[in-house]
């Protein structure tokens, strides 16, 4: 499940670089854009509704967005799917003990949008 | 530099902190942040942002290689997973409330601390091996899961839970059991560990492979594997909110992350050859360069 999780993301990363790349030259090969995202100063999207319609316009840098929380994703995938496994042994204490990880992994994601 | 050449260099230092970051089970962070804040001058907020985004690669592609989990003890990692993810949230939540300045100083003695600590032992006695002949390597998944007899050692909990486990040691050439101990302890460090990671973006693993290691008593190649699958957590729980604030910035973050994929799948095979002690050594050499990055930003 991790290695899915790896390789789904390293590709949609990778996929949306070259498409940045390919759609926004100028963009990569500016001094000043870079100066800008050093500085902390560009503008990129940072709530899902904003990656979901960056994609939809094929921006580049949207489809690494969502490959970076692909990425984040992965271990919560490998969790579940431990959890899965202990269930399937029947193993009650560390399904709970499985369970209760997810379960603030997800309320942080809850929290994080609350914030937003 | 325009972004493309800037890209290239962050994808080159990333593979090497992959590299390091899955072979000692720390998220790379401590390579990448001071590369990018001295070197490239990047915003903190975004520096850090990036670094939890290295930290969840490191985790995944370093636990991915199947050899890796027959190291990596799943259920001492699920267990101490409870205490570091609530430790998480608590310090993504309480970023802004404590002055940066006072914790990176205070976390840089504690690792200070640690990291003397660790190389005491490395002076005190080698690893021991208990050599069992003709024995198999031990199957993955099968034994990470059902984890090793409970025997009754006084460890308490650890027993009840069977967290006590095994693991092959290519280097040692012989399979190494393992006791767990002082799980209350671990679990206190862990959140602890959590919560740093959660105001700082950074710098779990660092805490979290002493306590592996000093408090639990569990072996240094086991501490740090089963440390790559806990950042991982403790990033996923830390992560959506930085990524909400808007401190995850796609043109800094998406090379870093691909080369620490690249990097942390090339480290985990090199766990496996490694003598735990030479791993010790070059753990503590990683958590005293830490540790004097946070001294040097506590002082100001």
């Amino acid at each position: 499940m991790l290695r899915v999780g790896v390789i789904a993301s390293a590709g949609v990363l990778f996929g949306g670089y070259v498409a940045g790349v390919l759609s926004d030259r100028a963009v990569f090969a500016s001094h000043s854009v870079e100066q800008a995202h050093l500085a902390g100063r560009a503008v990129f999207p940072h709530s899902l509704a904003a990656v979901w319609d960056g994609i939809g316009r094929g921006s580049g840098e949207a489809i690494i967005v969502a490959g970076v929380l692909l990425l984040i994703l992965t271990p919560v995938a490998g969790l579940l799917t431990s959890l899965v496994a202990f269930a399937r042994r029947r193993d009650l204490v560390f399904t709970a003990i499985s369970a209760s990880v997810l379960t603030v992994i997800l309320a942080s994601f809850v929290i994080g949008w609350l914030t937003s | 530099m325009n972004i493309f050449e800037l890209s290239l260099v962050l994808l080159g230092i990333s593979i090497v902190a992959g590299v390091l970051g899955s072979l000692l089970g720390l998220g790379g962070g401590f390579v990448i942040v001071p590369f990018l804040t001295l070197v490239f001058h990047l915003d903190i907020r975004l520096a850090i942002g990036t670094s939890i985004v290295a930290v969840a690669a490191t985790s995944s592609a370093g636990a991915a290689r199947n050899v890796f989990a027959s190291i990596t003890n799943l259920r001492v990692a699920t267990f101490l997973a409870m205490a570091t993810t609530l430790g998480a949230v608590t310090g993504a939540l309480l970023s802004g409330v404590f002055d940066a300045r006072f914790l990176f100083g205070l976390f840089g003695i504690v690792l200070g601390v640690s990291g003397v600590q660790m190389l005491r032992k490395h002076a005190a006695k080698p690893e021991q091996a208990a050599k069992v002949a003709g024995e198999c390597r031990v199957p993955a998944m099968q034994s990470s899961l059902a984890g090793g007899t409970a025997r009754v050692t006084g460890a308490g909990l650890a027993d009840r839970l069977a967290l006590h486990s095994a693991y092959y040691d290519e280097a040692e050439g012989a399979e190494v059991s393992y006791v767990v101990t002082h799980t209350g302890l671990g679990l206190a460090l862990m959140y602890l560990a959590g919560t740093v990671s959660g105001l700082l973006g950074i710098g779990s693993g660092v805490l979290k492979v002493p306590a592996m290691d000093l408090a639990m008593h569990i072996p240094m190649k086991v501490s740090t594997a089963t440390s790559n699958l806990l950042i991982g957590l403790t990033a996923a729980a830390s992560a959506v909110v930085y990524f909400a604030r808007g401190d995850i910035d796609p043109l800094v973050a998406g090379p870093v992350a691909i080369g620490v994929l690249i990097g942390a799948t090339q480290g985990s095979k090199l766990l496996v050859g490694i003598r735990a002690d030479r791993l010790r050594v070059l753990f503590v050499t990683a958590l005293l360069v830490v540790a004097a990055q946070m001294l040097w930003k506590g002082i100001g």
